[in-house]
């Protein structure tokens, strides 16, 4: 069995390149990569599925592991739908002004990975934060000089209990969960008839956010049952962000399941499937639990209930009662994008740091030696633009056929199946993409990681034009013909010229799920091709800092530029002003 | 089968039923209109009017079927899609496309070339609906009436042998909604179309001979 090779010393030792640290970086870069072939056989293993499971239920790590993984995903997919339903009582994307909701495509943007990476930089027992605080005590260091000369010993990232996964799983969903709910709130007919009933709710005496839990969140959580399942699916079963700030002994059953499928011994092997296909019954079992819970309609789930019945009068003015969920809520408004600007920030003086002993606010030097290495390595940089570029359009090509090929009464038969992929654990999907192309011939091959790519990214593509898509009025295309227009017409000259906003944002947002991709990236292509995320999580096992730091904000930039570039061309038209002021003419038409 | 009337008329529209899946909505209805006839189907929500001009247009939703035939000019256009029946369309929702200028709206009306005969083309029709000026505006930024009047110069350059109006003055006031019910039924006059328009309003009728009422089913 490959060891896991994790190191929380990456920040703790100020410089990089010492010999001890590069040792481990090339040790954690064998398990990630070398072995991956082996993986060819897994589903020929002699051992047969009863047995790996018996032999899984044996395994001293397996109900810690598997414990894990249950608590940081049901805790991670609970906060993250509780921050989310705060955030959205303030009236986000219904009520308050959409600049707000301007920042959700920047946040989106910044890949799970590099947001793991960022948080390790900042709350490790070295990590900035810690370092804050020393500098904070600094005047009483004369007191207590045995706490200020070394890191603390706690474990603020890799904890055994996973915190600090948990933490970047709701840091990472809220967002999610905020794009599924704001593409149903933001339907021209769905956003006036909620926005009808809120206002009647106030005539009734109801405060806005009592109004809001009571009329608006019972006919939306319905309609986000596809995200919430695809947000326990990942959490639960996330390999990437859990390898680099979960927890290590054990580690979460996702990661223990990934080490397991590495391994020589066909029987380990057989092990890790069984591990896997036992996620993906917890991933099932959870999602028809929560079904069947909100189905009894159980008077503690309701949201009628947590608003305490109807408006209270005093002194003749009604009392709100929820006040303090909106008060949440405005505060993680501004929270959460101030955690990913400190998140960035972090990443992008990590990249350029020099030596940075502790317990230093700041590094006694800056070098350009990690982002020099990384502009040299340009066949990093191309796989990931080509894969990410060339992989979107396949999934944007192929989600508009569908879109416009299907007839419309399907469409919602089309968006719930396309949660499908998003449900599965992370490790089956990317082991039946591996199968796929092994099948076509493909595995291990730039045609392979394209096809993996494109399928990955497809149901994201197709969910992000849901909103816009069900937004068209189908009368439009009617009217085109009845002008003598042609359906291509119509299609070319008026829909997707109508969509643009919403196709470049549908775009990005596929070009940033590319870039992110970790596992289909390694299985599909047998650890032949690395990308910036590979590269990112296989230094996240060294000491290379500021090299590390340098890939998360190339991971994080990519689709950056690709959200800004979306933005400039779904910037709406601006158009002339008229030439004359309008006529009250002698014919009175106005 | 097309009767004798077909020769003379500009728009015949035989329905044998008109059925959604819970009802039967219209059965038996005749209507047979000379060029510039104007008729008016009235009758509760729910009657079938809307569905009635979707079906002579090619536009219904699967969901509801047509049973009988619509001729053109003597032709029979029931069989042929939407864009070749020649037959144009005004909602009480303009339906302008927001992200073009209400010269490219109209533009979007006219065949593609010769170029310089399409803008000439709208720019004839801009001049008169007196939109002249409004040319390269924003179409959002046009009163009801305005755009109105747009859609009304959108519909005609298409060069329509019939007309259909889906209470297209629902949403313009009463001064409004009288000036421009003049200038839809003297264009459809002037041009020699067949119109039917669907209304709630009976002083849409008020010079219209031909009138159907439909029955809730």
């Amino acid at each position: 069995m490959v060891a896991r090779v994790k190191s929380v010393s990456i920040t703790e030792h100020g410089g990089y390149g010492n010999r001890r640290v590069s040792q481990r970086q090339a040790l954690a870069r064998q398990s990630l990569f070398s072995p991956l072939p082996v993986f060819v056989d897994i589903f020929s293993s002699p051992t047969s599925l009863t047995e790996a499971s018996w032999q899984l239920l044996q395994h001293a790590q397996f109900l810690p592991a598997l414990a894990l993984s249950l608590w940081s995903g049901l805790a991670a997919t609970l906060l993250a739908l509780g921050a989310s339903a705060c955030i959205l009582s303030t009236g986000l994307g219904l009520l308050t002004d959409r600049k707000k909701v301007a920042l959700l495509p920047a946040m989106l943007a910044l890949p799970h990975v590099a947001f793991a990476l960022g948080c390790v930089l900042l709350l490790a027992p070295s990590g900035w934060l810690v370092r804050l605080l020393f500098a904070a005590l600094h005047p009483w260091a004369e007191a207590m000089p045995w706490v200020l000369d070394a890191p603390p010993p706690w474990q603020s990232t890799q904890d055994p209990y996973a915190l600090g996964l948990v933490l970047v799983l709701v840091c990472k969903e809220i967002p999610f969960l905020l794009w599924g709910a704001l593409a149903q709130l933001q339907r021209p007919d769905v956003a006036q008839a909620l926005q009808a009933q809120m206002r009647v709710a106030a005539t009734l005496g109801y405060h806005a956010p009592t109004a809001w839990w009571r009329v608006v969140w019972p006919q939306l959580l319905p309609r986000m049952a596809g995200p919430l399942l695809a947000v326990w699916a990942y959490s639960l079963s996330v390999v990437d962000v859990a390898w680099i700030i979960g927890p290590g002994a054990p580690p979460t059953l996702s990661v223990l399941a990934w080490q397991w499928l590495q391994d020589a011994d066909p029987a380990t092997r057989a092990q890790g499937l069984a591990a896997v296909l036992c996620l993906l019954l917890c991933t099932v079992l959870v999602a028809a639990l929560a079904l069947i819970l909100y189905r009894m309609d159980l008077g503690w789930l309701a949201p009628a209930r947590w608003t305490r019945g109807p408006p209270q009068v005093a002194d003749g003015l009604p009392v709100c009662n929820d006040a303090s969920s909106a008060a949440i809520g405005r505060r993680l408004i501004a929270a959460l994008p101030a955690a990913y600007v400190l998140v960035a920030a972090v990443l992008l003086w990590g990249s350029a740091a020099g030596a940075w002993p502790f317990p230093l606010l700041w590094p006694q030097s800056w070098t350009l030696q990690a982002w020099q290495q990384v502009l040299g390595s340009a066949g990093v940089l191309a796989t990931t633009l080509w894969l990410g570029l060339a992989s979107t359009a396949t999934a944007l090509a192929v989600a508009l056929l569908c879109l416009e090929c299907i007839a419309a009464r399907w469409h919602a038969t089309l968006f719930s199946a396309s949660y499908l992929p998003l449900a599965l654990p992370a490790l089956l999907w990317a082991l039946g993409l591996q199968r796929l192309c092994i099948a076509l011939g493909w595995d291990a091959s730039l045609w392979g990681l394209w096809l993996a790519h494109s399928l990955s990214v497809w149901p994201y593509v197709l969910l992000s034009l849901q909103g816009p898509y069900a937004a068209l009025d189908p009368r439009g295309a009617q009217l085109a013909a009845s002008l003598g227009r042609s359906r291509w017409a119509y299609l070319w000259l008026v829909q997707w010229p109508l969509l643009r906003s919403a196709l470049a944002a549908a775009f990005a947002v596929g070009f940033a799920v590319s870039v992110a991709q970790f596992l289909p990236t390694l299985f599909v292509g047998g650890g032949r091709f690395a990308t910036v995320t590979t590269e990112a999580v296989a230094l996240s096992a060294g000491g290379q800092r500021s090299l590390l730091a340098a890939y998360a904000v190339l991971q994080w930039l990519l689709p950056a530029c690709l959200f800004a570039l979306a933005l400039v061309l779904g910037r709406k038209r601006r158009f002339a002003q008229p030439s004359i002021t309008p006529p009250c003419s002698s014919r009175g038409l106005v | 089968m097309p009767s004798s009337l077909d020769g003379l008329a500009a728009l015949h529209l035989q329905v044998h039923s008109l059925r959604s899946p819970s009802a039967t909505l219209v059965e038996g209805l005749d209507i047979v209109l000379p060029a510039g006839a104007l008729h008016t189907i009235m009758g509760p929500s729910g009657s079938g009017k809307s569905s009635l001009l979707a079906a002579v247009c090619g536009t219904l939703p699967p969901a509801i079927q047509f049973q009988g035939t619509v001729h053109v000019l003597g032709q029979r256009v029931d069989v042929l899609p939407t864009r070749e029946r020649r037959i144009a369309l005004l909602y009480q929702d303009d339906l302008l496309f927001a992200h073009m200028t209400v010269r490219e709206n109209l533009l979007f009306a006219v065949a593609p070339w010769p170029r310089a005969a399409r803008e000439a083309q709208v720019a004839q029709a801009l001049d008169e609906v007196e939109l002249a000026g409004f040319a390269h505006a924003d179409p959002a930024t046009l009163s009801g009436g305005q755009r109105a009047r747009a859609a009304l110069a959108r519909a005609l350059l298409a060069q329509p042998q019939a007309l259909m109006l889906d209470e297209p003055f629902a949403k313009l006031d009463v001064a409004l909604r009288q000036r421009t019910r003049a200038l839809v039924f003297d264009a459809v006059a002037r041009r020699g179309i067949a119109a039917i328009v669907v209304t709630h309003d009976p002083a849409d009728i008020a010079d219209i001979e031909r009138v159907t009422h439909l029955r809730a089913p």
